[in-house]
């Protein structure tokens, strides 16, 4: 090395993780699943089936390949509660046991394939994912959101949901997130006022207020004040609970809303999932949705677009992300400041989806608190966004 | 970090201010066990990683900046 080299930070890419996280992982809305054909999932390394059985009403999650001849399933049929291979026509049950062979005179006692452990919650689908092969402890689950599954669900949107896949980044890339404050300015374009984690046991939390920058239109609900609470249940799924002011300053952005917000600062509630599954150890299906509360006086209907209009302005805050992920180096050793957020400590709070159950350190575990000092880091973004606005005011002014 | 302990229950902490709004607290054992508060949330049902802040130990961190006792760390 040379002397001009002296000093200089040198990025440690590391390898992606050789396994894949333990936790829940959410597949999908249920619904979409439910209409009498095989679903294949990649995922996991590997490819999975998805089908509902046709007496037992359930959704079961199979590998993919069938262990006769490997043939994929989910390119089969659904017989009973069986999913039947389009090679051979061997059927398999969702307990993963042979369910019968119609052409041979007995079943070979060890047909079995992997069936793996499901979960219906929130109108979506999750699968269990354990390298050890162990079940989820009690203490380990999905919540159930209370616009699904609470007494006031009638008044919640159904879900609008998307899917994003993202080719070339491990999914670390993306649970990061959860401390970047300063991401939020650059890439999603708001100013992030508030902003706090904790991390403790297997959930991660982001508690963030924000406005929208004045100089940059996303063109969906980034109008008005937002406050955000979001955890990271397990390594893959997290629930964001919005609130969005309307009325005053949301200038008919959320129809319907504009409505009754014109009395003077209501609130928009909303919850917006942001999950993932690994599809192998540097690709990952990124997949989120919306519901919104009804605001007084509102319809189905416009409670519907304003969920659609939610998860649009998630679309193009993900896409930017996704921009950046596709052309950025991983990188475990990032430099950092005062003002960037607890990485470290929340890599190694995610490292405990990655080892076994038994090596979890009490480290990765115990409750971790850090509010970040946003004062300096928005007093230069507000300078940054006047002398955007007001050179644009002059070009306007003097080219128009 | 430094220690910092609560003055309502006890239970001591690991802080570090690198101003007076930034606030950094590792926790050294289940919170649940060992904080009052905690505790009395978690009895009633919250879950301990969904809870903020624990009032009585921010009290006890401001408390100890404004003795001198939690130094603010000027990188």
């Amino acid at each position: 090395m040379t002397a001009l080299d002296d000093g200089v930070r040198i990025i440690d890419a590391g390898k992606p993780p050789a396994r894949f996280a333990r936790g829940w992982h959410c597949l999908g809305l249920t619904d979409d699943f439910k209409d009498g054909k095989p679903h294949e999932i990649e995922a996991f390394g590997t490819k999975l089936v998805v089908f509902q059985g046709t007496d037992d009403g359930q959704l079961h999650v199979l590998n993919a390949y069938c262990p006769h001849m490997g043939g994929n399933l989910a390119h089969g049929t659904v017989k009973g509660d069986a999913v039947a291979c389009p090679f051979h026509d061997w059927r398999w049950s969702g307990n993963g046991r042979c369910a019968g062979i119609p052409y041979a005179r007995r079943v070979p006692p060890r047909a079995r394939t992997r069936a793996w452990l499901t979960l219906e919650r929130n109108k979506q689908l999750f699968v269990w994912n354990d390298p050890e092969g162990n079940p989820p402890p009690a203490e380990v689950t999905i919540p159930e959101i209370e616009g699904i599954h609470g007494p006031d669900a009638g008044e919640w949107s159904e879900w609008t949901w998307k899917t994003l896949r993202v080719e070339g980044s491990n999914c670390r890339e993306i649970v990061d997130n959860v401390v970047d404050m300063a991401h939020f300015f650059y890439v999603h374009y708001a100013f992030p006022e508030y902003f706090k984690n904790v991390f403790e046991g297997h959930i991660a939390t982001q508690y963030m207020e924000s406005s929208p920058r004045g100089d940059m239109d996303l063109g969906t609900l980034s109008s008005g004040r937002l406050r955000s609470d979001a955890s990271y249940y397990g390594p893959s799924y997290m629930i964001d609970y919005l609130y969005s002011e309307v009325g005053g300053g949301i200038d008919g952005d959320v129809e319907g809303g504009s409505g009754s917000g014109s009395e003077g600062g209501s609130e928009m509630e909303i919850v917006l999932i942001n999950c993932h599954y690994p599809i192998d150890e540097n690709s990952f299906q990124l997949q989120y949705g919306a519901i919104v509360k009804k605001l007084p006086g509102m319809t189905d209907e416009q409670a519907a677009e304003a969920a659609r209009l939610t998860a649009e302005g998630a679309t193009a805050g993900f896409e930017q992300d996704v921009e950046i992920w596709k052309n950025k180096t991983r990188i475990d050793n990032p430099l950092l400041t005062e003002e960037d957020g607890p990485v470290y400590q929340l890599r190694r709070w995610y490292e405990q989806f990655y080892v076994d159950a038994a090596d979890v350190k009490d480290e990765m575990t115990r409750r971790f608190e850090f509010e970040i000092d946003t004062e300096r880091a928005n007093k230069a973004w507000r300078s940054e966004v006047e002398e955007n606005l007001a050179s644009r005011a002059e070009q306007t002014g003097t080219g128009a | 970090m430094q220690p910092v302990e609560c003055a309502t229950c006890g239970n001591q902490v690991l802080c570090e201010k690198f101003s007076r709004a930034h606030t950094s607290v590792q926790w050294t054992a289940e919170a649940a066990v060992v904080c009052t508060e905690f505790r009395a949330r978690v009895t009633a049902g919250a879950t301990s990683a969904r809870i903020r802040t624990c009032r009585a130990l921010r009290r006890s961190i401001d408390d100890a900046v404004e003795n001198g006792t939690l130094e603010i760390t000027d990188v």
